[in-house]
């Protein structure tokens, strides 16, 4: 049986301007679920993102979007919903207009209730007359939302689509394509804040220096970093004492007291670490209280990934 | 068809903002103005006079400055405030995007170039062949800088510098050098069929009638086409 085909695929793709290489052999597969594009501000996630869309064609490789090509092929933007970083709007219309615009562009049915369903589900008033031009950033992003999600698309491409939104509304929002995500959609988000990602789902694509730096769920990718010292901190009665006995037998790397007790660990040899300290502790007379590790979360393994070599 | 209006009613929004036809609706009616002028002048040739009203005042300035500044904003403005996405990524044949542009452009244009020359031709006094030259004329380069302004909006980044360069240097002074070179201004056509019309002779106004009836509206077949063709390869920002 043939694998399902992925929604986007992105083969070697690269984009340069003039001497300036914007993105460089970038390739991956996505499917069904949210997946977070993170890099820092530069890093050329929007340069991904406006390639996968069919806005700027690749200097080099291929997109395909559910085997399309988005340049070549208008039909691709059928099952496409994008929400594109810049602020621009239509300023004269207002949030309803807007929105069913789109609606009517992409041939929906009945555009009028489509686009009424969208604004809903963004928190929207679709009777409010007011012109778009007046709308704040926050509601500028919602609008935008409403409009790449009225065609109900297969694949959803967001490029920062959390930027000038209140929390309650990041939470709704984050939410939202969450949903879609677990709907069967391919939803692609793009961010710079690493909280804000740590929340979409653990599946990543690092962007740094134009080049995809990892891919896959983020809490693996940390595990693969076999060459990284791991940090732990542990709660003991004696932490001097546990510190000096992990260095004498080589477990840790470093260690460090805090002036409240906390002992900060490094290690090269976390697996070890963690079968041999409750003995250690043991043999030594140490009561044990915690055992934290401080870098599995998202933003020390972005913090490898995208940190100066 | 719906689709078709959808984007025409939005562009003609984007390119008929309030200052825009405000301003060159003034310059239509300050032309009646000059018209009225010429009129109350009590010419000794009143044809001839009114012929020079609408070559030196609306073919060689109004016509291609209004149509230079809504056509070229009709992709200009949506390209540089990031909208033009919008229309562009959506399963739609890419001629539709042009022609809707196009058809939106010359809304607008025409009544603020073909209205204030032919009222402005009729106060001078001159006679009805001139005033129906006028409208032909004026209409049909209406519809060839149109076309052209608006794959230029397309192309380059700031259309109205580029576009003026165009009207002053190439019209106005390297196509008056000669037949040859003025056979690549699109005055060339719209002053022949004024002169035809009126019967009055003109400089770069030599052409015959049909020759100046079927270039200007293929000139804007070509740029409509061209405009498609670059909205295929168009960098959407």
């Amino acid at each position: 049986m043939q694998p399902p085909s992925p929604s986007v695929r992105a083969e070697r793709l690269s984009k340069w301007y003039g001497d300036v290489v914007a993105v460089s052999d970038v390739s991956f597969a996505l499917g069904p679920g949210v997946t977070a594009l993170l890099g820092p501000n530069g890093a050329g996630k929007s340069t991904v993102l406006r390639m996968l869309c069919g806005l700027t064609p690749p200097s080099q490789g291929t997109v395909e979007i559910l085997g399309r090509n988005p340049r070549r092929d208008v039909q691709a933007s059928r099952q496409l919903g994008l929400v594109p970083q810049q602020e621009g709007v239509f300023e004269q219309h207002d949030a309803l207009a807007f929105v069913r615009l789109a609606a009517v562009l992409h041939r929906v049915a009945d555009p009028e209730a489509a686009a009424r369903a969208a604004l809903a589900t963004v928190e929207l008033d679709a009777d409010a007359h007011q012109p778009v031009g007046t709308f704040s950033k926050g509601m500028r992003q919602r609008l935008k939302v409403a409009q790449a999600l009225v065609h109900d698309p297969h694949v959803l491409i967001l490029d920062e689509p959390l930027n000038g939104l209140d929390p309650r509304q990041r939470l709704h929002l984050i939410e939202l394509f969450g949903r879609l995500g677990a709907a069967g959609r391919c939803v692609i988000v793009s961010s710079h804040v690493l909280d804000e990602v740590e929340r979409f789902g653990s599946r990543i694509l690092v962007i740094a220096h134009g080049r995809l730096a990892a891919e896959g769920d983020f809490r693996a990718i940390r595990n693969l970093m076999d060459d990284r010292p791991r940090r732990f901190s542990v709660r003991t009665d004696r932490p001097s004492d546990l510190g000096a006995h992990l260095l004498g037998s080589r477990i840790a790397s470093a260690v460090e007291v805090r002036p409240d007790g906390q002992l900060m660990v490094e290690t090269g040899d976390a697996p070890r670490l963690r079968h041999e300290l409750a003995p250690l502790a043991a043999h030594i007379g140490a009561r044990l209280t915690e055992l934290e590790p401080l870098d599995e979360d998202l933003e020390s393994v972005f913090r490898y990934l995208v940190g100066p070599r | 068809m719906t689709t078709f209006l959808a984007l025409y009613r939005t562009l003609l929004g984007a390119v008929a903002s309030r200052g825009r036809v405000a301003a060159l609706g003034a310059l239509g009616a300050a032309a009646v103005l000059v018209g009225l002028a010429v009129g109350l002048s009590d010419p000794v040739d009143a044809d001839r006079a009114g012929v020079q009203f609408v070559n030196g005042l609306g073919l060689s300035v109004l016509v291609p400055v209004i149509a230079l500044v809504f056509a070229s904003s009709a992709f200009g403005d949506l390209n540089d405030d990031g909208t033009l996405v919008y229309l562009w990524l959506r399963p739609l044949p890419r001629w539709q995007l042009a022609t809707a542009a196009f058809a939106a452009s010359l809304t607008v244009t025409v009544p603020l170039t073909v209205l204030p020359l032919c009222i402005g031709a009729a106060l001078t006094g001159a006679g009805g062949a001139v005033v129906a030259g006028a409208a032909l004329a004026v209409a049909l380069g209406v519809l060839a800088y149109v076309a052209l302004f608006c794959a230029l909006g397309l192309r380059v980044q700031r259309a109205l510098p580029w576009g003026l360069a165009y009207i002053l240097i190439w019209e106005g002074f390297v196509a008056q050098a000669g037949r040859g070179a003025g056979r690549l201004a699109i005055r060339a056509y719209t002053r022949s069929l004024l002169s035809q019309a009126a019967d009055v002779r003109l400089r770069l106004g030599a052409e015959s009638v049909p020759t100046a009836v079927i270039v200007p509206i293929a000139v804007a077949v070509a740029a409509v086409g061209y405009t498609t063709f670059r909205l295929g390869r168009h960098d959407v920002p």
